[in-house]
């Protein structure tokens, strides 16, 4: 009895202790959080006039993947050499999961001084004025000109676009090559190919439809290069009323290769697949071809630094299918901010400092979207992708994903196509859900 | 307590045979999922993918967590952690068992009022609130604050902790509370120096159930400590399970580090967790 | 006279007792359930500041709402299972390990660990047990078990109720355990003497003393069961489809990704109202059958 009670006079005294040394080395950091709370709340003199020695903390919230997570401490050192008085406060989140809600939270309770997203996220918040206009700002002239579109909202840019990624169907270059199979262009030549491997005992198509959004990306892979190539305004005129999925041939076409996809995979796996498994099978030589995006490339590598792998773009009706980048991580400010030039000379840093460019796209491996700096991790389909982009046969993901959001609608109608691959629901009903969610489907 | 009642052991030897190897199966099923991830947290990302899922790792190293402890900045994060659980918990018991008591000695509207309203708190699905919670606790200031964590913490737990300590109180003698009373003591004193100690099995059974739970909590710290220097692993770990990409070899080491102090403080409290589940179960 | 201003401020010192515990829940707790109910009256999308007001608009949307009744229908399903099969195994364990066997407190830390685990992490070690551990058993043994429960709709229950049992099995078996032990030998002594089998005596003294353990269990496992989310967030992600979308993920994805904010609020106050009845409809019938026992 005796030993428990000092047992428990010793537990208790550890954690006072240990609330002690708590307070004491965090109260330096508790107290920089009340004073950027405040500084994001209300405007402080100190920082609306920002001299260049002003000590400034801002708050950033990033929405990542395992991929970037990392890269703050990068964004961190380059700062620290060149604006040591500038401080950034690091709010790290998955992008999939947790940007959205982190943005609708702080949306009641004022804006991160800087937002780092992906480029749909200047469509979705930009409409709402909430983020800072960088029309004619030095640092956008570092950044390449095919990136500016996709963040410009009536002329005004409000995101810097910084790497992107390719999407497409990669596919296992060993296959291609022992078996003489050249790259399909149409879906005629498509087919074949997925004869050709089928007599081989070689699964056509990996896929993780565990994985909800891997359809919902697939299937706007589709429409970028069936819908919205032809109609680049395709959602707009949607929510007019003037076409519907239901009435649309191309748009029932791009669903439809769910199931060309769907038949050709391990049917009765893929709902319990998850993307590591599937990526490790490509590359093990269990499937010849996957229609994912460069976040697969680490993956690959993971299983063996020596997979060589390519891509090319998913054939669509026409035969002229284009290769799909989808701009990624975006810098973007908050409109309210009073630290913004603070913001505008950390932007300056990021675009400019070529090093740290190379840095964060070499541990990315991601392609750049900065002037002047070409990443040189190893890349085996960077050979395919610099041909495409020769012939100027590349197209910006988001013709698609700024005319028909993906939270909401794309996400929603991915489960339903997950439900009528499963032999749940008709084609018909998917469309008409579809079409059913018309008020959601605006960024 | 006494483990067994001895007419128990009287059951036939064939019945203890069949119960003991029942019994084994079970446990087997229950404990080689948790075999597994440390098997993993063990392999090298090739082996996860390559090998055989029931294979044993080539080499046992410790790889996985040290990327674990690195890329979940696990000083800081296992800290903040451990210190919001127990300050918490340790509020908790003391505001649990207080109203508790107080609910128990008083037969006032009041006081059977304030029983029914905690309890109700069991039916709040909170992860459905966190808009409102999130405004709240933004108006008062209390966002990325280490008290507006454990404030929450607490407001959770209280529905629970109220329940299971007026479960508890028949178990205080009202003898010695008359003594203390006649004694001259006030009612903070009784409470503190003389009903305090004798709930032992009784707050041994809320910090473990309390601890667990808030330890294991993602939605009240993505809330309100999100920022770097106010983490909790929960929170962290997530960054290992993103959406596109996922580390999961980390992961599973990450897995391990987070229950193994659980682990302990459960193994550690044990007993005083059935005596305080026994009261708690008979008496309801 | 002396004695009731005496009483008075004992009451008094009674009720700061409560106070403080009280006022951090309502603020932090009901407070925040009273926003939500004012959010549920308009069709507010969790961004803008405008908050248009609609009235009931979204309660009459719930019952028209296909999504939602197949939330709820999961959500249900999920619930009955879960409280049958954890209360029987649970009590089934708890008597096993109270028969006297061996290592018995190994077997009851075994059991218990599970719960320590939070429900992301266990949803996650499921869906690798589904589709990497288990069909390696296959491999193992020549058999060809389909093991991916996540994979089609129509296992994807069963496979979460399997994984939601694992986890909290151990946790309701050491209240039925700590009940078994505290249930008085004369009892069972008198029964011996009047000659009862054991089968007898375990429906006639066993279950009855048991009536307040299986309350607190039954009113747990149901509201636990109600308002399960985490399990699938790392899982089955409410798939295959909308196959496992509980009642809760529902209302995430519709507050939050579907940024229809005050029509989720409308479907988490319809979530309290519906868990509101079911516990106090359980308690009363519970409570009544341990006064008579």
């Amino acid at each position: 009895m005796k030993s428990k009670k000092i047992a428990a006079l010793a537990l208790a005294l550890t954690m006072i202790t240990s609330i002690g040394a708590g307070c004491g080395t965090n109260s330096g950091s508790t107290a920089s959080t009340t004073s950027s709370d405040s500084s994001a709340q209300q405007s402080t003199a100190a920082s609306t006039t920002a001299a260049d020695s002003e000590k400034v903390t801002l708050k950033v919230l990033a929405g990542q993947s395992t991929t970037d997570a990392g890269t703050e401490d990068m964004i961190d050192k380059a700062l620290a050499k060149k604006y040591p008085n500038i401080t950034l406060e690091w709010e790290c989140v998955d992008w999939g999961k947790d940007f959205q809600p982190k943005m609708q939270q702080y949306m009641q309770s004022g804006l991160p001084d800087i937002m780092i997203g992906k480029a749909q996220d200047v469509a979705t918040y930009g409409s709402k004025g909430l983020l800072g206009d960088m029309t004619g700002k030095p640092y956008l002239d570092n950044v390449l000109d095919a990136a500016k579109p996709g963040v410009t909202i009536g002329g005004k840019t409000y995101g810097i676009v910084y790497n992107a990624l390719y999407q497409g169907v990669y596919y296992n270059r060993k296959i291609f090559a022992d078996n003489n199979i050249a790259i399909p262009k149409t879906q005629d030549e498509l087919k074949a190919v997925i004869e050709k491997l089928k007599s081989l005992k070689i699964t056509p198509f990996a896929t993780h439809f565990l994985d909800t959004w891997s359809i919902g990306n697939i299937t706007m892979q589709f429409a970028i290069n069936d819908v919205f190539n032809k109609t680049p305004d395709w959602g707009d005129k949607f929510r007019k009323g003037e076409v519907s999925f239901s009435t649309s041939p191309e748009y029932r076409k791009a669903y439809e290769y769910n199931k060309l996809i769907y038949d050709n995979t391990w049917k009765n796996e893929t709902f319990s697949l998850e993307q590591t498994e599937c990526d490790a099978r490509l590359v093990k030589g269990k499937a010849a071809m996957k229609v994912s995006g460069s976040w697969s490339i680490q993956n690959f590598l993971d299983v063996d630094e020596n997979a060589d792998f390519g891509i090319f773009p998913f054939p669509n009706q026409t035969g002229d299918s284009k290769l799909i980048f989808e701009p990624n991580i975006t810098f973007m400010k908050s409109a309210n901010s009073p630290n913004q030039d603070a913001i505008d000379k950390v932007f300056e840093v990021v675009t400019s400092d070529k090093d740290l460019a190379l840095e964060i796209f070499n541990f990315t491996k991601t392609a750049s979207m900065i002037k002047g700096v070409t990443p040189t991790f190893k890349n085996p389909s960077q050979k395919d992708i610099d041909k495409y982009v020769a012939d100027g046969k590349i197209v910006d993901a988001n013709t698609g994903n700024t005319q028909l959001v993906w939270g909401g609608f794309q996400e929603e109608n991915a489960k339903d196509i997950a439900a009528w691959l499963q032999g749940k629901i008709k084609i018909e009903n998917v469309l008409k859900l579809s079409d059913s969610r018309k008020a959601n489907s605006k960024p | 307590m006494k483990d067994e009642t001895p007419s128990k052991s009287e059951n036939s030897l064939l019945q203890r045979i069949v119960s003991q190897v029942f019994i084994t199966i079970a446990a087997l099923f229950f404990l080689t999922p948790i075999l597994i991830v440390i098997n993993y947290s063990f392999k090298t990302k090739k082996e996860l993918y390559l090998g055989n899922p029931l294979s044993l790792p080539k080499n046992f190293s410790f790889n996985n967590y040290i990327t674990a402890i690195k890329k979940l900045n696990m000083v800081t994060t296992f800290t903040n952690t451990f210190l919001y659980t127990a300050i918490s918990v340790i509020l908790l018991a003391l505001l649990c068992g207080a109203t508790a008591w107080a609910i128990a000695r008083c037969n006032q509207k009041f006081f059977k009022f304030s029983y029914v309203y905690f309890l109700i708190g069991i039916l709040i699905p909170y992860q459905a609130l966190f808009l409102p919670i999130y405004i709240v606790g933004f108006k008062m200031g209390l966002t990325n604050t280490r008290i507006g964590v454990i404030l929450m913490y607490i407001a959770t737990g209280m529905s629970f902790g109220v329940f299971l300590m007026t479960s508890f109180m028949n178990t205080v003698p009202l003898e010695i509370e008359e003594a203390a009373r006649i004694d001259g003591c006030n009612i903070y004193k009784t409470y503190f120096s003389i009903v305090m100690p004798l709930l032992k099995p009784a707050i041994a059974t809320l910090t473990i159930m309390q601890s667990f739970v808030i330890w294991n909590d993602y939605l009240m710290a993505s809330l309100f400590v999100s920022s770097k220097q106010l983490k909790t692993l929960t929170v962290a770990m997530q960054a290992l399970f993103s959406q596109q990409t996922s580390d999961y070899t980390t992961a599973m080491a990450a897995i391990v580090i987070s229950v193994l102090p659980i682990a302990v403080l459960f193994i550690f409290l044990q007993k005083y967790f059935i005596k305080g589940m026994t009261v708690g179960a008979v008496k309801g | 006279m002396k004695r009731r201003s005496r009483s008075s401020i004992m009451t008094a010192q009674y009720v700061s007792l409560v106070l403080p515990g009280m006022i951090i829940f309502t603020i932090a707790l009901i407070i925040p359930m009273f926003l939500a109910f004012r959010y549920s009256l308009t069709s507010w999308n969790g961004m803008t500041p405008e908050k248009p007001f609609v009235g009931l608009e979204n309660y009459k949307k719930l019952f028209t709402d296909a999504n939602a009744k197949d939330a709820w229908i999961f959500t249900i399903k999920f619930t009955i299972l879960n409280t049958v099969i954890q209360n029987v195994l649970a009590l089934f364990f708890a008597v096993i390990l109270d028969s006297g066997i061996k290592l018995q407190k190994l077997y009851r830390t075994i059991l218990f660990i599970p719960c320590l685990i939070s429900a992301i992490v266990a949803g996650f070690i499921w869906m690798k047990m589904y589709s990497n551990i288990l069909p390696a058993i296959n491999d193992f043994l020549g058999t060809k078990i389909n093991f991916l429960l996540f994979g089609s709709q129509e296992t994807v229950l069963p496979g979460l109720v399997i994984a939601n049992n694992w986890q909290w099995i151990g946790y309701w078996m050491l209240i039925y355990l700590a009940a078994l032990q505290s249930i008085p030998v004369d009892l069972y002594e008198s029964a011996k003497v009047d000659g009862a089998s054991a089968i007898r005596k375990f429906i006639n003294i066993t279950l009855p003393m048991l009536a307040p353990a299986m309350t607190i269990c039954i009113v747990g496992i149901t509201t636990g069961s109600l308002k399960v989310y985490d399990l699938m967030v790392s899982s089955t992600g409410g798939g295959p489809g909308r196959a496992s979308t509980s009642i809760i993920y529902s209302i995430y994805t519709t507050a939050i990704s579907g940024r229809q904010y005050g029509y989720g609020s409308a479907m988490s106050i319809s979530l309290v109202a519906a868990l509101l009845v079911v516990a106090v409809i359980q308690l009363k019938v519970l409570r009544k059958r341990e006064v008579q026992l």
